[in-house]
């Protein structure tokens, strides 16, 4: 493998790995197991909905409807189990709840491409409205708040140390490796990417794995606000801000192609880690506020520029 | 001769007129038939509970004005252009009878409201900060501006805290939106109170953006770093101070390490009850959701005399603010009563809430 080729595979390995020794000299606390809890912490969510987003980026498509399938998912949730809203108490059966809202609306989105063919940009753009929408409606200025103890200590608590929410997020990763490397949708989900004419020409079932991205990635923000609201404790219309964009980045800076075809699970669980590490470093070194954004940003912009430096000849657009 | 007379009869004339002029202390008639009043709450979103209170309010008072129908509200969902495109699309009939209550989005969004109000002639009443070149008084249509003084909320909930930890020991700072007057104001009025106590040190500062989302893994790399030094945290809104309240809970300590926020929603006052949070600090969103409708309607009807001949304190005031701790907390835990914001609404009361003239 040439250079640049294997600095786009070992890169962002690599910058974790500096980044994480380098907070730790700087600040030899950031390495302690507690705090290693924190960024286990902080990964959990982003970890879920970087799984769904690679999926949907290797087909070359994208899903801005993250935010808002969360707060529906979170309402949803709130809703149906013990709560000050209402009276139903379902228990743990309140996450599939707001996993299947998740569902719903990634299967929307994926009929509307696949069927309809108007681009994803568009398509969960408008989802992302119509979802944040109804969980506006149903907030209606009195976000329920969540009672039930059980999925309060699911959020809260950890298991042998581990937060239970990484926990969930570590399974699922695994789970999702091996959709990648041991079912057609996983592999077949690359040659869409790569080249979605040929794929129809060759006879692949394109709109059917299509859909199926769509459907398993709203399933899994419908997982995410469902057990970010056991952690925060009420139906929140504000659950998934900043999240779309984190995922989206995270994903990219791991070193999956927004063009598609190329990248991985595996990558976009390094990118989720980077941007976890770099949020809580800052606090720790005692970056001023005021400069973080900037960091984040400058840091983003070096990572896009490293990973489709290859591609700067042909401009490709998303689907 | 004669022009003596005329001059008599002239100066006559003129005393009959003023002293009839004079009589009655508010002698215009009304400037609009009911049936064409429209009140309007302009506001960013209807999500949060401190928004649904303002709608609320605006709600109450329409149904004890008899203006139910004609109750409108207006979100722009943090897009200062939409509020004010909003805002000139009301105004196509009869716009001196239409009443702003406005949460100005940004600074921005201040002066093009403020000149459609002074060129339609609708009536514009604005809450929180206003830009400093802005005078109210200097402008005919900008009724009124309720201002709530960030400062005071940060002295007042920092000064609660200090009390709390003895004057001495460690504290953490969750910032809002580090560009509004009102993050900027509440943080002042802390390291205000921390000048004056040497002895409490600030750790650090971060901005979690109004958001307990946003709050939670700040405040868990907070305790990670500094563990049991952290004996308070300030927070500048009741989201942010919830989110916090959630970390400690994960770690075990929540009701253990006294935490403070602003805004007075429900969850807070209950946090507070609980003694999971010790102070928060109300503006009463319900009033502000419905005072600034209540002033245009005391003017469009004639019962209060127009805002050009209103004394400077009263087109730009601070609103009293209400401290909320364990003490009084129960008492907010109720559901608000009418009657207690009838009275602010009674044109001879309308501004009863004033602490005093603000900037101008």
């Amino acid at each position: 493998m040439d250079i640049s080729a294997q600095l786009r595979r070992w890169g962002p390995l690599a910058a974790l790995v500096i980044l994480f020794v380098g907070f730790s000299i700087a600040e030899p606390t950031f390495a302690s197991w507690q705090n290693l809890q924190t960024i286990a912490n902080r990964s959990a969510i982003p970890l879920i909905l970087a799984i769904g987003m690679t999926f949907i980026i290797l087909q070359g498509s994208i899903d801005l409807s993250v935010e808002g399938v969360m707060a529906i998912s979170s309402l949803s949730i709130a809703m149906v189990v013990l709560n000050n809203r209402t009276g139903l108490d379902l228990g743990l059966l309140g996450i599939g709840v707001g996993v299947a809202a998740g569902v719903g609306f990634g299967f929307l989105s994926g009929f509307i491409v696949t069927k309809l063919r108007v681009p994803s940009f568009m398509v969960t753009l408008g989802i992302w409205s119509i979802s944040l929408g109804t969980a506006m409606l149903i907030s209606g200025g009195a976000p329920p708040i969540i009672h039930d103890q059980l999925l309060r200590t699911l959020g809260l608590g950890y298991f042998l140390g581990i937060p239970n929410l990484f926990i969930i997020a570590a399974v699922l990763v695994c789970l999702s490796l091996g959709i990648q490397n041991y079912t057609r949708f996983g592999r077949y989900s690359y040659v869409i990417g790569g080249g979605e004419d040929i794929a129809r020409l060759s006879g692949l079932p394109v709109d059917r794995f299509k859909l199926l991205a769509f459907c398993f990635a709203g399933a899994l923000s419908g997982l995410a606000g469902a057990l970010e609201s056991t952690r925060i404790g009420l139906g929140h219309v504000d659950i998934g801000l900043g999240q779309m964009f984190a995922a989206i980045t995270a994903v990219v800076i791991g070193g999956t192609s927004l063009s598609g075809g190329r990248g991985g699970v595996l990558q976009s669980v390094v990118g989720v880690f980077i941007l976890a590490v770099l949020a809580n470093g800052m606090i720790f070194v005692g970056i001023s506020p005021f400069l973080q954004k900037a960091v984040q940003g400058g840091i983003i912009l070096v990572a896009v520029l490293g990973t489709t430096w290859h591609l700067r000849d042909r401009m490709r657009i998303i689907k | 001769m004669s022009i003596q007379v005329t001059k008599y009869l002239a100066q006559a004339v003129l005393a009959a007129s003023a002293l009839t002029a004079s009589a009655p202390a508010f002698a215009a008639g009304p400037l609009c038939d009911k049936a064409d009043i429209r009140i309007v709450n302009s506001m960013r979103e209807i999500a949060q509970p401190f928004h649904a209170a303002l709608d609320k309010g605006g709600r109450m008072f329409a149904e004890w004005a008899g203006l139910t129908d004609q109750y409108v509200l207006q979100l722009n969902q943090g897009d200062s252009d939409k509020q004010v495109s909003l805002m000139r699309s009301l105004l196509a009939t009869k716009p001196e009878c239409v009443i702003f209550n406005v949460e100005p989005n940004s600074d921005t969004a201040f002066q093009p409201m403020i000149e459609t109000a002074n060129e339609t002639g609708a009536w514009l009443v604005t809450h929180w900060g206003h830009p400093a070149n802005l005078k109210v008084a200097e402008n005919s249509n900008w009724a009124a501006h309720v201002a709530v003084n960030a400062h005071d909320a940060g002295v007042g909930i920092s000064k609660a805290i200090v009390d709390a930890i003895g004057g001495e020991g460690g504290i953490v700072a969750l910032q809002g939106r580090l560009d509004t007057d009102t993050a900027q104001g509440r943080f002042k009025g802390l390291e205000q109170v921390l000048a004056e106590n040497p002895k409490v040190k600030l750790l650090d500062n971060q901005t979690a953006n109004w958001d307990r989302t946003a709050a939670f893994p700040i405040v868990q790399a907070w305790l990670t770093k500094y563990g049991s030094d952290i004996k308070a945290i300030w927070a500048a809104n009741d989201d942010m101070a919830l989110g916090a309240v959630e970390a400690l809970r994960a770690a075990g300590l929540a009701g253990k390490i006294p935490v403070v926020g602003v805004d007075g929603i429900p969850e807070a006052i209950q946090a507070v009850d609980k003694g999971e949070m010790i102070m928060t600090v109300s503006s009463d969103a319900t009033y502000q959701g419905s005072i600034g409708l209540a002033l245009g309607y005391c003017v469009v009807t004639g019962q209060i005399p127009q805002p050009k001949d209103w004394p400077a304190e009263h087109r730009d005031f601070y609103l009293k603010l209400i401290q909320i701790s364990k003490e009084n907390a129960a008492q907010y835990l109720v559901d608000p009563v009418l009657a207690s914001y009838t009275n602010t609404w009674e044109c001879d009361k309308v501004f009863s809430r004033s602490v005093g003239p603000a900037a101008g």
